[in-house]
Order: C-alpha cells, then structure tokens, then sequence
C-alpha cells in the first residue's frame, strides 16, 4: 500500500476486467498523445489529423473496407498467440509460420496436379500444417532441449525468411516473370473471391473469426484447454498433476503456428496471387499479431477486436501516407510508442486506486511488497 | 597462390564485417549477463548509425560521432532499462518496442541526410612493420579501422571483468540469481541498469561504425537485420566475450564467403546459417554433453521483484 | 461552307474540352524511400522537375508502397483526386492492371512492364548503350584485365546491360573479363560492399554496377580503383575514382508524357500501343560521371593516350573511340547499336547474325551471357 496525496494504491493479484480494459485503452489514448508530437513536428495539428483520418476511413465502405483486409492477418495470427501466450510458450514465431503457410500454399497452387475444386481446401490444409509443423519444431525443442522459445521461434523467423528468398530467387521463380523473383500467378482455382467492391477476401476472415471461436470453446471446454491453463498459470501443478508437457505444448504450437499458416495461404491466394519476396508478403503481421495478443490477455475473442484496431493502424498509415503526406516511417515510430505504452501502463492494472482514509499514514515506501 | 589469396579476403573482410557484430554481441552479452534481455539491439544499433554519420557529418569528426552514437545507443538501452528493471514489464516485448520505435525514428529524422557522401570518415590503418608480414600482414593489419582492434581488445577486457573481478561476481549473481544477490546486499536494480546501458552504448558504437567506416553514407534501414544477428551470436558464444570475437568473424567470414561462392552455393542458404546456428547451438547445448554446455544466465528475461520466489 | 464550319466548330470545342478538363493531378508510387539515391530518387527528380514546369500539374507521390499494396494505394490517390497514376517497379504490373480495368476514367503508366491497356501505358528508360559507352573506358582502364561488376538481380534488363558492357570492354580489350556477382537486392549496401570485396580479392580493378546506392563507388575508391557510377551522379562519392557512369532523365518522358495527356493526344481509350522505350537518342539516359561531364578530366588523358587499332576506325584513341560511338547513338538518325551483329554469346554460339541489330522484343527478353563475362548466370539458356 502507498499513499500519494489523497489517494491510496493498493496492489492486487489479479486485475479486474474492467481495470485491463481501462489500462489497456488509457495505453492507447496516451500512445496517441505522444505521436501527436510528430504530427507537430511536421507543422500539423494532431486533431484535426486524427479527424481526418477518421472520416476517411469509416467514410465510405471501400475505405473501411481495408481495416477488414488488413485485420484479417492479424486476426488469424493474434488468436493462434492468445492460445500459446495462454500456456506460457512465447511464440515470436507468427511471421515465420504465416510464410511456411504461404510456401504450402504456393506447391499446391502451382505444382501439385490436383482438380480444381480441391485445390483452394487443400491449400488452406497443407498450408496449416506447414505452419504448425513450422512450430511445433520450438515447442519440441523447448520440451526436450530447453531451448528458450522466444529466441528459437525469433530465429526461425530469419530462417523461413530466406528460405522463400531462396525459392523465388532459385526453384521457384516463374518461366513467364522474365527473370524477377516472383512465382508465376496462381491459376483462378487457387484465388480467393472478394467482398463485392472490396479486397477482402472473405473466406479468410470467416476462418479466423471461427478460429476465435473454437480456440475459445476449446480453451474453456476441452481437457486440452483445461491442461493449457494449467501448464501457464503454474507449471509446478501441472507436473504434479501429471500432465504431458510435450503433448500440450505440441498441440499448442501446431495450432498456433497452424492459424499463423492460414493467414499466410489468405495472403498469397488472396491478395498476391503468387509468392514473391517475404517482405512484400507479410507487412510484419506476424509481429503484431504479437502486440495484438498481449493486448486481448489471452482471450482469442478479445483478440479479434484487437486485430481490428490494428488493422485501423496498418489502414490510417496508409491513409496518412497519402492524404497527410507524411513519411512511412510514421507507423513504425507509433506501433513502437503503443507497445512501449501497453507495457509500462501494465503495472496499473496490478493497483487498485481509491481515496484515502484520514487515519492511513503517510508511507513514502513500504519496501517490501511492491516498488 | 590461390589460397593465400582466398585466407587473405576472407579473414581481412571478416573482420571488417564482423565489427559491428562484435561490438554489438559484447553489449547484448554484458546486459543479458545481468539478466536482462534486450532484443532492441536492431533499433539501437540504427538509431547509432543516423546519430553517427549526423554528427560526424556537422562537425567533421567522425571520433565525435562514434561518441555520439554510443550515447544515443545508451539512452535508448536505459529506456528499456527503464521499462524492465523498474516498471518491470516484458523484456521481449520491450525490446521488440525499442526496436520498431528505433528504425522508425532514425529513418524519420534521417530523411534529410540521405543521398549524401560523408567527407570525414573513419580512417582505415596499416600498422606500420606489422602489415608488411607475409599472409598475416594484409590478413590482419591492413584496412581495419581502429574499432576491429578496440573490438578485440574490449572483449577481453570485458572477459577480465565478468570472469576475473568481483564486479564480474557482482553482475553474474544478479543475473543467475537476484534474489540471493540482493540478500548479499548487492542493489540489483542499479547493476541491471549500468550493465543493459553500458551494453546499448556498444550497440550504439556498433551501428555508428556502419555509417562512418563501413560504408560511409547514411541510408534508411542500413543496419540491416544486423541487431538479430547480435541476439544470434550472443547465445551461439554461450554470453562468453572471447567466444564472442570468433563467432562475430565467423558470421563475418560467413557473410563474405556467401559472395566469393556464389558459383557453387546459393547466398541465401549462407545466408541464413547464423540464424539457424543459433538455434541448433542451443538445441545441442541441451543435451547437456559438457563440450557443449551452453547455460543462459538463470534469471535472463526475469523482472525481479524483491519478495518473490 | 457550313461543313467547314461545323469542322472549325468541333475544333473549337475539342479544345475548349481539353483546356478545361486538363488539370491534372499525377499521382507517383514508387516501390522504395526517396532517399535511396537510385531507382526511386531519380524518379522522384524526374517529379519534381516536371511539376515545377507546369501551372496545370499537380503532383504527389507514396514512398516504399509494399508491392501486394499497390492496388490499396492507386485507390487513396485516385480518392485524393489523380487522374493520372505512374507505378514504378515491375512488381506493381498486375496492380496496376487490375485499377486500370477498375478505373476506366483514369490514366496510368507503368514503368518496366510489358502489359499494357486502354488506359494503361508503360514506359522505360534504358541504359544499354551507355553500359556499353562505359565498357570502353573500363576495357582500357583495367590492368588486370578483369572488370568487376555488382548486379542486383539477374533479370533481362541486367543482363542486357552486363553484355553490352562487356561488348564495349571487349572492343577496345579484346581479353577483359568482366565478373559478375548478383546480390538479389536492388537496395543493399552492405551485400553490395562484400559483393565488391569479393570481386577486388579475385583481381579486379575497374567497377561498374547495379544497386541503388553509391556503396560499390565508396568501396572501389577506398583502394583506389576506378569505377562507373549507377543512375543517380555519384562523382561527389569520389571525384578522383568516378570514371563516368549512367544517368537517367525521367524527366524527359515525364514531361512528354503528362503534356501529351494534356493536349488530349492521350486518353483513356488509346494509350495500349503506347510504350516508352526511350534510350540516348530522347535524352531520357545520358552517359557521365555527372550532368555534362561525359568523362572525369582526370582521366580524359589516360584515355587520349590510349590507342587501340580499331577495325572500323584504324588507329583511333579510346576517348575518341568514346565520342564517336555516343554521337553515332544520340543522333536522332542511330547509325550505332552495341548489339550489332556477328555477336557470339561466351557459350560461342551466334546470337545477333552479321549486319543485323536486336529487335526491341529480343532486348528485353534477352537471357544469353556476351562474350567475355565469368561467373554465375541465372537462366543461361
């Protein structure tokens, strides 16, 4: 407990819903206050920007079209997070495991002689578990190995990176691109329909909506779900009880790594139509999708929300790129403030804040339980 | 004498390449020694290179740069400091933050830099009487800038002191294990502090020498996925500094080589071997063989929080 | 007499129909940031130079638009009020395609592909005969007889600039070499540092290059080697070491074009057969280590000094043998092209038959390695 003027903090163990809500969106609110400096820097007023790029993006349908298209990455990737953040695996690895999907999806499309109407389910099929299969390989490493998750995942990332570089440069490069490092384009079996006068295609995101609500039942209903639970929030009872640590974190990461892999066959039959160079495939979706994550604290169904608002991020970059003529460096600056800013509010939502009594002491530290 | 010249041009370039690596490596290896992770090393190590050539550029001094560099690599680690130690929040995340924010930042303020030659760079140097040896003389001692040899030198020094000094003591419990070292009565906030921004004042250092030795010009982006080649090393030298000046020329070597054996071998599977050694060092690590062992600092990636555990 | 009338009438009215509805707003996405000092700064120059010309253009520009994106961005700036659109990298062919099927109303042009529509231009500025135009001056500056060359990817239009200039280097040094590394990146100034390491560790001593940065310039002027510089004037990275180089005028088509769109000469409905390939002779590519200055003087006396016995023109100096051959091109009537026939690609089979030149189709779809040139090449038929 610590007094500060009239107010009394008081810590809690497990924060309120209400009081992740509140961090989490003062988090937000705050990050738009500090970019504002750079809308400053660049002789705009912030407000008027912000209005701006309010009305033109939920003007039209077109335009909000995109916050959909560009969520729908986020979404798939961000609910296969929420469920190995649940069990403590720290998969930095959603980039990597989307472009495995995209790798999957690309063989099928153009290599594997199957009929047509087969060919889009089996591209989400394939391109799953070359996601999960991607993943799985940390959750075994960090069972039987102790290899730490972050870093392997993390390095995987590089390593799938350059694997595509490698098959659009070299196996894979397209007889009819004249030599560019793109595959050739998908046949018209392996594209995805749109939303009428939009991008976006929509399979994708029923897909992911549905992945928000399986991995929700299944973390609430299943035996799996209950053992998830368990092996994140303590370990120690999860051996006792006797739980598989290997099956758990396996599934877990087939899973996680599996919707990475379905984002990654939307982007390449939805939107590119071929495979081409990783950083034009992924916008870095995989890494925010870990920032959408931590912002739905483990809820998959929070984590579409999540998704959307930074779907709303990628779409206002955009926007702000053209309308405001501002640099395109302006997004990573502000994705880096919202991050820095989810982190450091964290701590809040472990206090509860109400007015002091008359008789509780000033106390400038109370050493002990929390500085 | 064919291999002669192929030893030459792969050692001399490894070591040039291997630099920023290196510098970069022993600042990762003296933070995450005291237990803290900072994946922000991309973001400092750019946000070092625009401050290097600005400064180096303005003023003509391309040493006042490098200074420069490391004090903005160094704030930027105390941020993350800041974060981690004190508001104790995630430390990947955190850095994964410092790192967008670093990129994003440096190619903001860098944007009216660009496209511009440096006219004082670092100067490159052959050392009298030693470069006129046979093979090791231009292997070794001919157009290396001051900071390859600085480099070497530090991470002994910096071995001395981790392994030889009660300092070194001081910093290696904190990072094994807070608790018992603030038992002892060490302030374990105030060494994770020193030790994460002494580490981003060599990541600035590292990202400076980019802009005004390796290729002296500022570009947007020019580090290059180089900050998570320095997470990659600093595990694949087991957070050993002397381990640290090979493993950075070998990736070095490695990078190099990846060009003079385009013929025979596609770049990119060269070019994705740090990345995977990294992983394969840790996963062989696990089986525990005693050649082997690799054992990250017992507390790396925990906040402490006095109390607990 | 009324016919004539109603002629003069239609005219009048035509024009007066251009006139107004010709403000034009050209919008510019280009596929990297604007201070790469390659590819997308010279586009950006070209720009710049245009819209100040014109009371009539307005323009804006998108830097480092992903290429999956294109489609996304064509959208916002035809919202913002474009009615033209230039995309500028090969990988926004098919975006572009797809918005100028959308967007019937609107003008597009895009810069190094080769599908065209209606509404759909492409448009090019090519550096072959200015490779070549360089390859003289290395083939006599090299000692070692081994030229180095940086390239980014090996796609036909590199190709093509690799082979003519090995073709130049071979007519004045009939042993050069030229060796090549590919750094699969148009922009890496690290990969293109090691790349030029790795040549000068096999011998060579002059540079020329493709990447989007003065890096190769830097590195080959560290140890005191000659080079040519690569689309933007890079004689400031080393006065003493930039031989001459290729410089590109973007501006040239720019301003042909947008003017042409303002006249009404082009509209959305006839613009399928128009392609630009525009070379020396349009002024859209010059050869120099900067504006006007076709060759470093520092080196103006080496190469008077140089004469070579030459089986078109005798006994001739290669800076002489340099100015012929750049007039021969730039004229408006081309009496010149470096791929004239006999031409024997380094397999030795005959690729250009005697007497005959390259079509444009064979140009930029040409796969095959001249004479002379070492090292890997994708595709090599």
């Amino acid at each position: 407990m610590r007094r500060l003027g009239p107010l009394v903090f008081e810590p809690r163990l497990v924060p309120s819903r209400l009081a992740v809500l509140g961090v989490s969106l003062a988090a937000v609110l705050f990050a738009l206050l500090l970019a504002s400096a750079v809308f400053y820097g660049y002789g705009r007023n912030p407000w008027q920007a912000y209005a701006q790029i309010g009305r033109g993006l939920f003007g039209t349908w077109p335009s909000f079209s995109e916050v959909l298209r560009r969520a729908i990455p986020l979404i798939l990737c961000g609910v296969g997070l929420t469920l190995a953040f649940r069990a403590r695996f720290w998969n930095i690895g959603a980039e990597g495991q989307l472009l495995a999907g995209a790798v999957a999806a690309t063989g099928v499309a153009l290599f594997l002689p199957v009929p047509e109407g087969w060919r889009l389910p089996l591209m989400f099929l394939l391109g799953f578990l070359a996601g999960g299969v991607w993943a799985v390989i940390p959750a075994l490493l960090r069972v039987k190995l102790a290899v730490n998750d972050v870093i392997s995942t993390l390095m995987l990332n590089y390593v799938m990176a350059y694997i595509v570089e490698w098959l659009v440069h070299g196996p894979w490069k397209g007889p009819t691109m004249r030599g560019f490092a793109y595959t050739d384009a998908f046949p018209l079996s392996a594209r995805l329909s749109y939303l009428p006068g939009t991008r976006v295609h929509w399979l994708t995101l029923v897909l992911g909506i549905a992945a928000a609500l399986v991995v929700t039942g299944l973390l609430a209903r299943t035996r799996l779900g209950y053992e998830v639970r368990v092996v994140g929030q303590s370990p120690e009872a999860a051996r006792y009880a006797g739980i598989n640590f290997t099956a758990v974190f396996a599934l877990v990461m087939l899973l996680s790594g599996g919707l990475a892999g379905l984002a990654g066959v939307g982007e390449v039959a939805g939107i590119h139509w071929r495979l081409r160079s990783p950083g034009h495939i992924s916008m870095g979706y995989g890494y925010t999708a870990i920032i959408v994550a931590w912002l739905a604290r483990g809820s998959p169904l929070t984590a579409v929300l999540t998704a959307l608002l930074f779907g709303l991020i990628f779409a206002a970059g955009d926007y702000m790129k053209t309308a405001l003529g501002l640099p395109f460096q302006i997004t990573g600056v502000f994705n880096g403030l919202v991050l820095f800013c989810l982190i450091s509010f964290d701590l809040l939502m472990f206090w509860r804040v109400r007015l002091a009594r008359k008789e509780e002491a000033w106390t400038g530290s109370t050493g002990s339980s929390a500085r | 004498m064919d291999w002669v010249n192929w030893l030459v041009s792969t050692v001399s370039r490894a070591l040039a390449f291997g630099v920023p690596l290196l510098w970069g490596t022993l600042g990762e290896i003296c933070a995450e020694r005291a237990g803290v992770v900072n994946l922000g090393v991309e973001g400092m190590m750019i946000l070092g290179a625009f401050t290097a050539f600005a400064v180096a550029q303005s003023t003509g001094q391309p040493g006042l740069g490098l200074l420069c560099a490391a004090l903005v690599g160094g704030g930027a680690a105390l941020f993350h400091a800041f974060l981690t130690v004190t508001l104790r929040a995630n430390q990947y995340v955190s850095g994964l933050a410092l790192s967008m924010f670093g990129l994003g930042l440096a190619g903001l303020l860098g944007r009216g830099w660009e496209g511009k030659p440096l006219a004082a760079t670092l100067p490159t140097l052959t050392l009298p009487g030693l470069a006129r040896i046979p093979v090791l003389g231009p292997m070794l001692f001919q157009d290396q800038t001051v900071l390859t040899y600085a480099g070497v030198l530090l991470a002994v020094l910096l071995w001395l002191l981790l392994f030889r000094t009660r300092w070194g003591v001081v910093i290696r419990s904190v990072g094994e294990s807070p608790a018992t070292a603030d038992a002892l009565g060490i302030r374990v906030s105030l060494v994770r502090y020193l030790c994460v921004g002494f580490g981003g004042l060599l990541a600035g250092v590292g990202g400076g020498y980019l802009s005004v030795a390796y290729r002296p010009a500022w570009t947007e982006g020019m580090s290059a996925g180089m900050g998570w080649i320095v997470i990659a090393l600093t595990i694949f030298a087991a957070w050993d500094p002397l381990q640290a000046i090979w493993g950075a020329f070998f990736f070095g070597a490695l990078y190099h080589l990846s060009y003079r054996l385009q013929a025979y071998l596609a770049p990119e599977l060269l070019k994705l071997m740090p990345y995977l050694f990294a992983v394969v060092v840790l996963a062989a690590s696990g089986f525990g063989g005693a050649r082997w062992r690799r054992r990250a600092p017992g507390a790396l990636g925990l906040p402490y929080v006095r109390g607990e555990r | 007499m009324k016919r004539i009338w109603a002629v003069v009438l239609a005219v009048v009215a035509l024009g007066a129909v251009a006139l107004g509805a010709t403000r034009i707003k050209a919008g510019f996405i280009y596929v990297g940031p604007i201070g790469d000092y390659g590819w997308t700064h010279a586009h950006d120059v070209g720009r710049r130079i245009v819209d100040e010309k014109y009371d009539w253009l307005e323009t804006v520009y998108v830097e480092s638009v992903p290429e999956g994106e294109v489609e996304t961005y064509i959208d916002l700036l035809i919202r913002q009020g474009c009615n033209v659109i230039f995309t500028t990298s090969f990988g926004f062919m098919d975006g572009t395609l797809a918005a100028a099927q959308r967007y019937p109303n609107v003008i597009f042009a895009h810069c190094s592909g080769f599908k065209r529509w209606a509404n759909m231009a492409t448009y090019m500025a090519d550096f072959y005969q200015v490779y070549y135009l360089n390859g003289l001056m290395a083939g006599a500056l090299t000692k070692t007889g081994k030229i180095g060359y940086v390239a980014a990817f090996p796609i036909p239009e590199v190709k093509r600039h690799i082979s003519a200039f090995a073709i130049g280097a071979r007519e004045v040094n009939p042993r050069a070499e030229v060796h090549v590394r590919w750094i699969y990146e148009w922009y890496n100034p690290a990969a293109a540092k090691e790349a030029t390491e790795a040549l000068i560790a096999e011998g060579c001593d002059v540079f020329a290059f493709t990447e989007d940065s003065p890096t190769v310039v830097q590195v080959a002027a560290e140890k005191g080697l000659p080079s040519f510089g690569h689309y933007s004037p890079m004689y400031d990275f080393a006065p003493d070491h930039v031989v001459s180089g290729q410089l590109v005028h973007w501006e040239k088509i720019y301003e042909d074009f947008l003017v042409k769109v303002h006249k009404g000469i082009y509209t959305t409905k006839n613009l399928a057969h128009v392609d630009y390939w525009w070379l020396l002779a349009q002024g859209a590519v010059e050869v120099g280590a900067k504006p006007g200055m076709v060759i470093n003087p520092k080196y103006e006396a080496f190469l008077k000094n140089y004469v070579i016995n030459h089986p078109v023109f005798g006994r001739i100096s290669v800076y002489d043998l340099v100015f012929i051959r750049l007039n021969q091109m730039a004229d408006p009537g081309i009496t010149f092209d470096p791929f004239q026939g006999p031409i024997y690609d380094r397999k030795g089979r005959l690729v250009v038959p005697a007497g005959m030149w390259m079509s444009y189709d064979a140009l930029i779809t040409m796969e095959w390695a001249a004479a002379g040139i070492v090292g890997p090449w994708p595709g090599e038929p």
